[in-house]
């Protein structure tokens, strides 16, 4: 049961940024979060063992090199007969190939391993949004959809290449040159085990305390930057000759002053990161000095190991090198994968209909009073056509934003006007189901459209939002994809309908020009989306602003035809602002007003259709 | 793409304060990676021969301390000038960007706004890691590789030879790696752009496709085109990757050659441990940064690309600036005005004429897209024509409008937007728009009167001292669109503008609100200044004494 605070907003908050408190830093936290879909990349063991061997491989080599560049070196000196040097100088120059071969196959290793997960990771979220509640989807704006499917999966991917591995990498080797210095001077090991574990701690956790810290200042400048710059260059004029620009251009630099102190301030700890680094190297090599030394003097250590000893370190600290960078890559990533699985969980949540219209209750209107009101939908008013009863449209979580309205409609057609932000697009993404009704209950051929999925609900009902996508694929493909079995001849037809006839015979390719948006204007868009949704199968239609961006004359004409279409075997719902056109309609629904214009009797006869306030209504 | 381009430093202070830094310090590195070398060296040597015991070594250990404290405190100042010098560079540049844009021409900025905006705001960001990372590690990499390599020569010059043959041999073979696989390459990243855009197109359109209910079946295709973009990639990196495995073999390769080469003559004699040493681990430090500059450059060069792009806004030439101080004018004459719109062949407005006088309203009417707003923006010195000519005249002494200084004038006119944004303060500060002492209050209650917004003000629970939103998009708290207008229209009366534009202010108003700003409208040519609206609404036009057609060039169907 969720209570509704006074004030809070019509339109929840864009899914995009997790709340604050979900932000916990560190890493048990952040693969805590990762950890879910992590394993939707369906990552094999085995794969992310080879990409390890192979960069423990490469760096090994480059620890070996060194060691036996070492031992040859100090042995060399020694004078012995050349043939006791052969076996080391082959070894020095092997180990050089290998390592750069190695570096070579590990890098394919791993990117083809995160390129695997990324195609595995996108299909499954793209399966279970395509399956789960159309809520979510409903109030993304198409830029969230994107980034989560596209930028947020491929940060999920990164972590592999830029975390994983390496992390696995630095392990194996690190332990694996502790452990070979540890054959020859277990003292001299300890001080290297200490300086690793130093880069392979603390280093990280610096930058990472650096980079959310640039992280939080970035936000809160960046925003500041924006609306500097949105003023200079939209408000360009209105600066100009108001006298505006000083003020505007004031307002940037303090914004680039703020900038500057919190850079600065989150520059210390990143500055201080690196020098650590630095300092554990010097140190493992010093320490191994002064360890080694007095052992040599007593004899425990030879002149050969003493080289290795020393020189190793110089070598192995290469692992933990890319340590500062896999942890900030595993927070991204974490943020990332954040964002994927509120999102998963806003879809998947198993709440039916009924759950939520009970969560939510709207102002002075009880969400059960009417049952009475749902009565009828069961039993008297049996399909076909679109029937509502008492409904109240809103987003879950957030407010009513409609009263109740009784709708009835069979092979007729109604508008939906009123002015911006009283619900008209609510209202449609309820009567299509993409949202469950907040109070009462609507019935699209005896179902609710709530619980439609895939062809059922092409079946019955196609609803072309406002922002409708056109695909980047040829003006054919783009109708068929409310019917896959368009014809030709039928698209042109429907493209005659909506008057862009002219426009496709003058495209290069006619009905074959792939669609892009230098080749259709914002007009041009709109009439294409009309002309899809006329291809739907679905019996019932609604279409939000399908006039936008035309010239008025034409936006009205538009309507109209739309509108008349309902005197067919159609129904149709069409939200507008043109309110010249919505004389055409059977019915019309006047949101954020008392009282609906244009209200016509209840009780449907074929043919008609009829909307009004339910007797619940409260007057607003 | 230059590494390090000229512009850059003479465009932005910071960075060139910090490329003279960064060179400074990647000096000082050189001299304490050297010394290290050598106290390592000197310190393994003498035990390694004679067995001596640690005091004897106390010297090159405690130059060895010396050299990695001052490496870490260096390493401790890049970081720090580097990251200020990222934001500093970015905000010298971004200013630039946005004061040059801010005074082109306005068709300019209406085609490139949005892109400039992108550019100011994340564009600009991807230049952090070419600062902080790149540039930094470019010029260790100028002076650390071959002053070490100096120092190798000097030392030993068999391995500082080996060195040398072998350190060309990397860009030689990077740029042949580069070459041969140029065009396969460019092919490749070709498709992986199309398939890319295929598959995010296919993401984005989830939503229209679960409202049609065709959401069943695009998966097996999202997942289709995830393989195929698999592949694509895998292809590319498989040569891509390349030229990097190049260099970290040769590097390898040199440095295993020179310890095998340095071993074979101790074993003769010919040079002593404690200098094979040195060379062995100067070896390595020779390519680090050469190995590294690559992984940078890669990271920067979005950030690259957003500098060029900056560039090229700067070349933009701005309009030429007249000197002259505006002249007496009773009449604003128009003839043959002509704006390019220069994206699509044809000029918005064609040939447009016009008389504009002080005193009256004068509505400019006609199609979108035949260049309303840029005949308003002509009008006030923010678009200069590509043809014909805009002369103030008074009793027969003419004036180009080019002469005049663009200050001066706007000094007498007024601009109201189509959205009015305000920026803080109250209803009346705002009005006054800094006018102040008693002069302007009596002008404020006398416009407040004319154009209606003292009715407006009365019915406001704070009266005058109403609060205006100040962040971008909030309109004025409390105050609907046409009553914005009004107090618009009160703010250029008070400060005396003899020509006030106004961008379809009756756009979105009931009837009603119309009604209002157009009396306002004729309150303010009243007063004596030259109304100019931009107009679409019939009662809007009908209240306009003179109506102005403008036209585009454009063929019928284009402007429909």
């Amino acid at each position: 049961m969720s209570v509704v605070e006074p004030g809070a907003q019509l339109l929840p908050e864009p899914a995009g940024l997790p709340p604050a408190a979900a932000v916990t830093t560190g890493v048990r936290a952040d693969l805590r979060a990762l950890r879910p879909v992590l394993a939707m990349l369906g990552l094999r063991r085995a794969v992310l063992a080879r990409a390890v061997a192979l960069g423990s491989l490469t760096l090994a080599a480059s620890v070996a090199l060194s060691g036996t560049a070492a031992w040859l070196i100090v042995r060399a000196a020694q004078m012995p007969p050349v043939m006791y040097l052969n076996v080391a100088a082959v070894g020095v120059r092997t180990f050089g190939i290998l390592r750069g071969v190695s570096r070579y196959l590990e890098r394919l290793a791993t990117h083809d391993a995160a390129l695997a997960g990324v195609a595995e990771l996108r299909t499954q979220l793209y399966e279970r949004l395509s399956a789960g509640r159309t809520e979510e989807l409903a109030r993304l704006r198409r830029g969230d959809l994107l980034a989560r499917t596209g930028a947020d999966v491929d940060d999920v991917g990164d972590v592999v290449i830029r975390a994983l591995v390496p992390a696995g990498v630095s392990v194996v080797v690190g332990l694996g040159s502790v452990v070979l210095i540890a054959c020859f001077s277990v003292p001299s090991a300890l001080v290297l085990l200490a300086c690793l574990a130093v880069t392979a701690v603390v280093v990280p956790a610096l930058a990472g305390r650096a980079d959310s810290r640039a992280e939080t200042v970035r936000v809160a400048s960046r925003a500041e930057v924006a609306t500097a710059t949105e003023a200079l260059v939209s408000r360009a004029a209105e600066l100009a000759v108001g006298g505006g620009r000083p003020d505007a251009l004031a307002a940037l630099e303090a914004a680039h002053t703020q900038a500057r102190d919190g850079e600065r301030l989150a520059a210390r700890p990143l500055a201080w990161s690196a020098a650590t680094a630095v300092l554990a190297v010097g140190a493992s090599v010093l320490g191994a000095l002064l360890v080694a030394v007095p052992a040599v003097g007593s004899g425990a250590l030879t002149a050969t190991e003493l080289a290795v000893v020393v020189l190793v370190p110089l070598a192995a600290f290469e692992a933990t090198a890319p340590l500062p960078a896999a942890a900030a890559q595993l927070r991204r990533s974490a943020q990332a994968a954040r964002r994927i699985s509120a999102l998963l969980a806003a879809t998947d949540s198993a709440a039916r209909p009924g759950v939520v219209r009970d969560s939510v209750a709207p102002d002075g209107v009880a969400p059960d009073a009417a049952p009475e009101a749902l009565d009828p939908l069961a039993t008297t008013l049996q399909p076909p056509g679109l029937h509502a009863r008492g409904l109240v449209c809103g987003w879950p979580g957030g407010e009513a934003c409609t009263a109740p309205l009784d709708l009835d409609l069979t092979g007729g057609s109604l508008a939906v006007v009123g002015p911006s932000g009283t619900g008209k697009t609510t209202l449609l993404l309820t009567l299509a189901g993409m949202l469950a009704p907040v109070g009462g209950a609507v019935r699209v051929d005896g179902v609710d459209p709530h619980g439609m999925r895939g062809p059922e609900r092409a079946a019955h009902v196609a609803l072309t939002a406002e922002d409708a996508h056109v695909f980047g694929t040829s003006v054919l493909e783009n109708i068929r994809v409310a019917r896959g079995d368009v014809a030709r001849e039928e698209a042109l037809e429907l493209l005659d309908a909506v008057g862009l006839r002219a426009w496709v015979e003058a495209l290069p390719d006619g009905l074959d020009t792939v669609v892009g948006p230098e080749t259709i204007s914002g007009g041009e868009r709109r009439r294409l989306l009309v002309a899809r949704a006329l291809a739907s199968p679905a019996p019932l239609l609604l279409l939000d602003e399908p006039a936008e961006h035309l010239p008025d004359d034409v936006a009205q004409a538009l309507v109209r035809d739309l509108l008349a279409l309902g005197r067919h075997e159609r129904s149709v719902v069409v939200v507008t602002h043109h309110v010249a056109a919505v004389e055409a309609a059977d019915a019309v629904v006047t949101l954020g007003h008392a009282v609906p214009a244009g209200a016509a009797a209840t009780g449907a006869a074929p043919g008609a259709a009829s909307a009004a306030p339910a007797p619940a209504a409260s007057e607003a | 793409m230059r590494p390090l381009d000229p512009r850059l430093l003479r465009t932005a202070a910071a960075a060139r304060t910090f490329v003279v830094a960064a060179a400074a310090l990647s000096v000082l590195a050189t001299v304490c990676v050297v010394v290290q070398a050598f106290a390592i060296g000197h310190a393994v040597a003498p035990v390694a021969l004679d067995g001596v015991d640690l005091a004897a070594v106390a010297t090159p250990l405690a130059a060895l301390v010396g050299a990695v404290v001052l490496r870490a405190a260096l390493t401790w100042f890049r970081e720090r000038l580097g990251a200020q010098a990222a934001v500093d560079v970015v905000a010298q540049l971004r200013t630039r960007l946005l004061e040059h844009t801010s005074r082109l021409p306005h068709r300019w900025r209406t085609r490139h706004g949005a892109e400039v905006t992108t550019l100011a705001t994340r564009g600009l960001d991807d230049l952090v890691p070419y600062v902080t990372g790149y540039l930094p590690q470019l010029l260790l990499t100028a002076i650390l590789t071959p002053l070490t390599l100096l120092v190798v020569l000097r030392l030993d010059l068999v391995s500082g030879l080996v060195v040398a043959a072998t350190l060309p041999l990397i860009p030689v073979f990077m740029w042949l790696v580069g070459v041969t696989t140029q065009r396969w390459s460019e092919q490749r990243l070709e498709a992986l752009a199309a398939q890319g855009s295929q598959l995010l197109d296919l993401l984005a359109g989830l939503t229209t496709l679960r409202a049609l209910g065709r959401e069943v079946g695009p998966g097996v295709r999202v997942r289709r085109l995830g393989e195929a973009y698999r592949t694509t990639t895998m292809q590319t990196l498989r040569v891509a990757f390349l030229s990097s495995a190049v260099l970290e073999l040769l590097a390898s390769l040199s440095v295993a050659l020179v310890a095998v080469e340095i071993g074979m003559r101790l074993v003769y004699d010919r040079i002593d441990l404690a200098t094979g040493l040195t060379v062995l681990i100067l070896a390595p430090e020779i390519y680090q940064p050469l190995r590294q500059v690559g992984a940078q450059f890669h990271a920067s060069t979005n950030g690259l690309t957003a500098v060029q792009r900056v560039f090229a806004v700067l070349d933009e030439p701005l309009p030429a600036d007249g000197e002259r101080a505006v002249p007496a004018w009773d009449r604003l004459v128009v003839s043959g005005l002509a704006v390019a719109a220069d994206d699509r062949g044809y000029l918005a407005p064609a040939d447009l004429d016009a008389v504009i006088e002080p005193g009256r309203v004068t509505a400019l009417a006609g199609a979108s897209g035949a260049g309303k707003t840029t005949t308003a923006m002509a009008l006030l010195r923010l678009q200069p024509p590509d043809a014909g000519t805009l002369v103030l005249e008074h009793d027969g002494e003419r004036t180009d409008l080019a002469d005049v200084a663009s200050a001066a004038w706007w000094a007498q006119a007024a601009w109201v937007p189509q959205r009015v944004v305000t920026s803080g303060g109250t209803v009346r500060s705002h009005a006054l728009g800094g006018a102040s002492g008693p002069d302007a209050e009596a002008r404020l209650v006398q416009a407040a009167e004319a154009t209606g917004l003292a009715h407006v003000v009365a019915d406001l629970p704070l009266g005058w001292a109403t609060p205006l939103a100040a962040e971008a998009g909030g309109l004025s708290s409390g105050l609907s669109v046409g009553q914005t207008h009004r107090l618009e229209l009160t703010r250029a009366l008070v400060r005396g503008a003899r020509l006030v534009v106004a961008d379809e202010p009756t756009a979105h108003l009931a009837p009603g609100d119309e009604q209002e700003v157009v009396a306002a409208l004729r309150a303010v040519a009243d007063a004596g200044a030259a109304v100019v609206v931009v107009a679409h609404r019939p009662g809007t036009l009908a209240a306009a004494d003179v109506v102005v057609q403008v036209r585009s060039s454009a063929p019928a169907e284009v402007a429909a």
